[in-house]
């Protein structure tokens, strides 16, 4: 048997490149959000620069309207997030502890839209978004993130209410409890850590997508963060690296921490429900 | 009457999620499908019935078929090299070494940040005058030339195939660790026992047990990658002259820059059939695991 310390040194060693690759657009990020912006250009091209110039966060904040989009986001997130807890917990308590007919048909139909793409839909959307007047209002991203969220939350759900023991609600129907008392009073109270993940991640989802808010939003003042880097990006003959990169340290560097804390869970989740 | 009451709970509970999912999901499908048989104007207005004119545009249109053509290649490329990259990626990060924490941590973080600011970074790093990805492979000394990485299409195409393979790592690892830890210790002992080398094992005992779960990581990762639109459209946009163009490119074009319409309705719902066909796969073989839990015992002793 080789020793945990031979072994921790080869696994490493086998790691290394993909950990470089993985890190490298990270040091990339930094670099280029701090570094002044004569400095952004130079031949031969270098990691190196002169000094920290941290305004580059205040320029930008202000340049790339930074705090609109970042309100729009939030809005849209938190939106969608509620949408889909909302319509998903009771749809999940219903998969978790009901038999009903057409519970076979229902799961297959939310694996169904789990697997339907937004892209493919886009036109189709678009269109619908059209008729109901939501084309360039925040609400069309809050609806169509909800919906197709909605079976990744209700399975994300309904694992984890599996391992809540149906004793304790038994109990309190023993006792004369209806079963609405019993769900209000000791389910939900039980369920909060599951509802507490299972919503972080809906919101990173909504928070990163990308092809419905560039397709409904028409007006610069309503892009979400992603598409408001994107447009200080495409078809601009200068673009200004150094405002583009602080402004996605500030968009990623608190979701990929949030995230990185909570993935332990999301594995949890995805070993218990549909995956498996 | 109390016993109906009952058995109408569940379904008031699921109902209104589900009026949700058929609006948003279901509805756009049967409009794109009537569409894609109409005359469409610029502006989107139905002007009559073509039958098959929109179709038939679409099979005439060579675009199409390159598009068609790289979303073969870029799927097909991703999706295995994600595969054989993460394989031996779970079976490490599934053993007990130190510092697994933190590996765990570093390897899942290219899930955690929207597709579009990683292509947004990549896009920065392979600037071909001032890009770090140039400074860096100049300063190891493996070209001594800056590389406009992304000025032609097939050297533009396969660093964004690589930075699919990249993005997709963290989620088919987590799918194959769900089924390593799930694996039985004691066939491993036996396998020592009798004197099986590691190469031996991997063969003979983790890639028969893994399958199922191989299996729905390149059912999941063909749906995922085959639909990605924003690192090759943040990154090239399709370009240069139509060379990186995968389908959701080049429809997304179709639809809102050159107002096709009727054609792009067409090609969506092509698309539409395909990615039904895979997710049909994928429901079936979630339900085979499904009966295959119900009867653990078989296996092992294989």
């Amino acid at each position: 048997m080789t020793s945990k310390l031979t072994r921790s040194l080869i696994y490493w060693a086998i790691l290394s490149p993909l950990v470089v690759v993985i890190l490298f657009p990270f040091g990339v990020m930094f670099v280029t959000a701090v570094r002044p912006r004569e400095e952004l250009f130079v031949y031969p091209p270098t990691w190196g620069f002169t000094e920290f110039r941290w305004e580059n966060f205040s320029e930008m904040w202000v340049k790339t309207n930074f705090g609109g989009a970042l309100l729009n986001s939030l809005y849209v997130s938190i939106a969608a997030t509620a949408v889909a807890l909302l319509l998903s917990i009771p749809a999940a308590y219903a998969m978790s502890r009901y038999r009903f007919a057409g519970k076979g048909a229902y799961r297959t139909f939310l694996l169904m839209t789990q697997m339907m793409s937004p892209i493919v839909l886009v036109l189709g959307l678009f269109r619908l978004m059209m008729a109901l007047g939501l084309v360039n209002d925040l609400n069309s991203l809050v609806l169509t993130y909800a919906a197709f969220n909605m079976a990744f939350t209700i399975w994300m759900l309904q694992s984890y209410f599996n391992s809540i023991p149906r004793d304790l609600e038994e109990a309190a129907w023993m006792d004369g409890a209806s079963h609405l008392t019993s769900l209000v009073r000791i389910f939900l109270p039980l369920a909060v850590p599951a509802v507490v993940v299972t919503a972080i991640f809906t919101f990173i989802n909504s928070w990163n997508e990308f092809v419905l808010a560039l397709t409904m939003m028409r007006s610069s003042e309503d892009f979400t963060l992603p598409v408001q880097i994107y447009a200080q990006v495409a078809g601009r003959y200068q673009v200004e690296w150094h405002h583009v990169m602080a402004a996605t340290v500030l968009a990623t560097v608190p979701v990929a921490i949030v995230f990185s804390w909570l993935q332990r869970y999301l594995i949890r989740g995805m070993a218990l429900g549909a995956v498996k | 009457m109390a016993n109906r009451i009952q058995k109408a709970v569940p379904l008031m509970m699921i109902l209104p999620g589900l009026l949700l999912a058929i609006t948003i999901i279901g509805y756009p499908i049967i409009d794109l499908a009537w569409t894609s048989m109409q005359d469409v104007s610029r502006f989107g207005k139905l002007t009559g019935f073509n039958g098959g004119a929109n179709y038939a545009e679409v099979f005439a249109d060579p675009l199409f078929w390159g598009s068609l053509w790289r979303t073969g290649i870029w799927t097909v490329a991703v999706v295995g090299g994600t595969l054989v990259i993460s394989m031996p990626v779970a079976m490490i990060l599934n053993d007990d070494f130190y510092g697994r924490g933190l590996a765990r941590v570093i390897i899942m973080l290219p899930w955690a940040i929207s597709l579009t600011m990683t292509a947004v970074v990549w896009r920065w790093a392979l600037n071909g005058r001032a890009g770090l990805l140039n400074a860096t492979l100049m300063n190891a000394g493996i070209i001594d030339q800056p590389i406009e990485w992304l000025a032609t299409a097939n050297t533009a195409f396969v660093v964004e195939i690589l930075v699919g393979i990249l993005v997709s790592i963290p989620f088919t690892t987590t799918i194959l660790l769900g089924g390593l830890s799930s694996m039985p210790q004691d066939a491993y002992e036996a396998a020592v026992v009798d004197g099986a080398s590691g190469w031996d094992q991997f063969r003979h005992i983790t890639l028969p047990l893994m399958k199922p779960f191989i299996n729905i990581a390149i059912v999941l990762n063909v749906i995922y990658v085959f639909n990605s639109l924003p690192i090759i459209w943040v990154m090239t946009e399709g370009g240069p002259a139509n060379g990186t163009d995968i389908l959701v490119t080049y429809l997304y074009k179709l639809a809102f820059r050159f107002g096709q319409l009727g054609k792009a309705a067409a090609i969506s719902l092509v698309m539409f059939l395909v990615l039904l066909a895979f997710t049909m796969l994928y429901v079936a073989l979630v339900s085979r695991n499904d009966r295959d839990d119900a009867a653990p015992e078989e296996e092992v002793d294989a």
